[in-house]
């Protein structure tokens, strides 16, 4: 028997359900709702080193001009991760204050790639502490740089949301928007992927973007990975 | 493109998009979704169509950056592709045919796909995922050695 004929038989049979595509146009002339506004009521405030505290508020805490170029910062890539261009966050942080095994939590929940969920079980044993899980989530709800620290990808063993400082809600419109952006965007003229977020990847024309599922993935068509951003650190 | 004409357009292409969509990401509710989210995407972009291009490679290469994101946040199964062979009921084989799939890396599963549903040419698929003719006639070569090898069955071999 032959492949091809059997993998044509395969690929064609998946007819649409009639009901299924009126639902889909139903959808075209919808707008998702914009949480790029969402920035703008955050209080972000920063130290010399970094940001040290994002709550809700409004306006930016910082004592020198140095803290406000962090706070500012943080206020931008913000705005342009709410708008879904940006998957990474650059804007150094300040935990100095943080107890030792908060700070660890954060850090590995700050390793959660973009778009993806862990359970807090899950986290705590990749920490080293298997029974911690309920400390693990104490810990993530004295985050104090939400969204920054995505603990928003954090979740209960079964599923549930669990507690977030901002309410349910709001972990809801994140998770959906990390699930509605790409993560890594290559040029099809320059053959480069970038993270997106990435200078590079803004200036790439909408025509021209192909996206990638990992950094192998594109490799093994022929891209290289661009050596602003370095996409080989995240995927 | 103006809003009628994007209609008339999509209209044409949502079943072709869907079966591409639930091919790759193997239920109907998902590939809805990327249905649904892939014309909005064009949609939404539809100022920057350039008629240089056939509609059907925009609408694809955004329909495959949709179901390509999708399938970055599906783990891989652990156990992709146990071997099956010599059994001759269609239901088997498309059911082995469809686990053989998960053995095939994504990049070319999609080529395969889009070729398989829609007939693209290599030229189309290489325009589509912005990657050279060769590159699409070595994924695509690649992925069907895998298929082969997946589904274990001697009779793949000679083809």
């Amino acid at each position: 028997m032959d492949l091809d004929l059997t993998l044509r038989e395969f690929f064609t049979a998946a007819a649409p359900p009639r009901h299924a595509l009126a639902r889909l146009f139903r959808g075209l002339g919808g707008r998702s709702p914009r949480l790029e506004p969402l920035a703008d009521r955050f209080r972000i405030e920063a130290s010399d080193h970094g940001v040290t505290r994002l709550r809700p508020g409004r306006g930016l805490g910082a004592a020198s001009p140095r803290a406000r170029g962090h706070a500012e910062q943080a206020r931008e890539e913000l705005r342009e991760y709410l708008a879904g261009r940006r998957t990474f966050f650059r804007v150094p942080l300040d935990l100095d204050g943080v107890p030792e095994f908060q700070a660890t939590v954060l850090a590995e929940a700050a390793r959660i790639p973009f778009g993806e969920v862990v359970a807090y079980a899950t986290l705590a044993r990749r920490i080293g502490h298997p029974r911690a899980a309920r400390a693990v989530g104490n810990a993530l709800g004295r985050n104090p740089v939400p969204v920054i620290v995505p603990c928003h990808r954090v979740v209960r063993g079964d599923g549930s949301w669990g507690h977030y400082a901002f309410g349910h809600a709001m972990k809801t419109f994140l998770l959906g928007l990390e699930r509605a952006t790409p993560l890594l965007v290559g040029c099809a003229t320059s053959r480069i992927v970038c993270r997106r977020g990435c200078a590079h990847e803004r200036r790439v024309a909408e025509g021209n973007r192909v996206v990638f599922a990992s950094l192998r993935d594109a490799r093994s068509v022929g891209y290289r990975p661009c050596r602003v951003c370095r996409p080989a650190r995240v995927a | 493109m103006d809003e009628r004409a994007f209609s008339r357009v999509a209209e044409a292409y949502a079943g072709r998009l869907y079966a591409v969509a639930y091919r790759l990401l193997r239920n109907r509710a998902d590939a809805e979704d990327a249905v649904q989210r892939a014309l909005m995407k064009a949609f939404a972009a539809r100022a920057s169509y350039s008629p240089r291009w056939a509609v059907s490679t925009w609408l694809y290469r955004v329909l495959s950056n949709v179901c390509i994101d999708e399938l970055r946040r599906r783990r891989p199964p652990p156990d992709p592709a146990p071997a099956h062979g010599g059994r001759d009921s269609g239901d088997v084989e498309r059911v082995d045919l469809a686990r053989a799939l998960d053995a095939v890396p994504r990049e070319a599963r999609l080529l395969l796909a889009l070729h398989y549903v829609n007939g693209l040419s290599y030229r189309e698929l290489a325009r589509v995922r912005g990657i050279s003719v060769n590159t699409v006639k070595s994924q695509l070569a690649r992925g069907k050695t895998i298929l082969r090898r997946a589904l274990g069955d001697r009779r793949w071999i000679s083809t």
